[in-house]
């Protein structure tokens, strides 16, 4: 019997990735894309608000209807330090 | 004694704009230099490498730079390039550059590298061309690290300045089934042979901080994301003076 149309999950994962490294809103490859129980979630660093925002929205695009949990959080708040690591 | 301010991946965007303004205004009280450890755009647009060569322009110590993987995705590091250098940073590609400082001179050798793998679980130059263009494309890169750092040889410090990484040690956290398209042992093997104090390097958001090469040097990875910091401070030749 022939399979149904529809895409398994473990593609749906890829083209989330693609998207988020190809979409000029975010542009990240290094983003961690799981998907559970038809929930999608996104883990990993991005520097600004912005592109944080943008990794819900080229989500969702990528997997409407889907429920998208953003957990990326932003290295944006940068700080200073006067921490120093003695090499040689 | 030298020190040296890193970072790597600070992906600058046109959103980006003053994001390291009050840090790099304060490097002249830490930093001798600052070295910056490629993709420092985030979609490799000139307009954006400006952004970030506004806000280099205006630091008061020099800072030394070599492009990533993101810098290359628009077909613009040529323009980048050109935008840093106007702003007075020096922009190394298989290249070598010397700052003579009270501490002793530093001799930087920086070059973007390539991916393909370690030890064991690394690409092999053979069957189809791509394959072995990838390979030799890889093999290329370190041997312009290794050409870089020979031409510092007399430099009192020395220092390997790179996007990908030459070590696993600095992988651990990422996947290891894409370790091989984080780095490449070549260049740690163009480290060891030519010999550095340091090396440094960006790309792995998700890796960790030390490592070491199989020759000894140490591995620093100062991608922003590990360091959670504008930058990483090291200190060159303090135990030498110590001693």
């Amino acid at each position: 019997m022939a399979r149904p149309p529809g895409e398994a999950p473990h593609y749906l994962i890829q083209r989330i990735r693609e998207a988020l490294a190809h979409d000029p809103r975010v542009g990240e490859l290094e983003l961690g894309v799981t998907l559970r129980a038809g929930q999608v979630f996104l883990t990993g660093t991005v520097h600004t608000d912005e592109r944080r925002r943008a990794v819900s929205q080229v989500a969702g695009e990528v997997a409407p209807g889907l429920e998208i949990h953003n957990q990326v959080t932003v290295v944006a708040a940068l700080s200073g330090t006067d921490d120093v690591e003695t090499v040689s | 004694m030298i020190r040296i301010a890193a970072a790597g991946d600070v992906h600058y965007g046109l959103d980006s704009a003053g994001l390291m303004a009050p840090h790099l205004e304060r490097l002249p009280e830490c930093a001798d230099m600052l070295l910056l450890a490629g993709d420092l755009t985030q979609h490799g647009g000139a307009d954006e490498g400006a952004v970030l060569a506004d806000e280099l322009a205006r630091v008061e110590v020099p800072v030394i730079a070599v492009l990533g993987n993101h810098d290359h995705n628009s077909d613009q590091e040529v323009r980048i390039r050109a935008l840093l250098e106007d702003a007075g940073v020096v922009v190394l590609e298989g290249e070598s550059h010397t700052i003579e400082h009270a501490g002793g001179t530093v001799g930087v050798a920086g070059v973007k590298g390539f991916c393909g793998g370690f030890v064991g679980a690394s690409a092999t130059d053979f069957g189809e061309p791509e394959m072995k263009s990838f390979v030799r494309y890889a093999r290329d890169a370190a041997g312009a690290l290794e050409g870089a750092l020979g031409e510092v040889s007399s430099a009192d410090h020395r220092v390997a300045l790179m996007h990908y990484s030459p070590v696993k040690d600095t992988l651990l956290g990422e996947p290891p089934e894409i370790f091989a398209f984080l780095g490449s042992y070549l260049l740690a093997e163009a480290v060891d042979r030519a010999g550095a104090d340091i090396a440094l390097h960006g790309h792995a958001h998700r890796g960790r901080d030390q490592g070491v090469t199989p020759g000894g040097v140490p591995v620093r990875n100062v991608a922003q994301p590990v360091i959670r910091l504008a930058y990483k401070i090291f200190e060159l030749g303090r135990k030498a003076d110590a001693a």
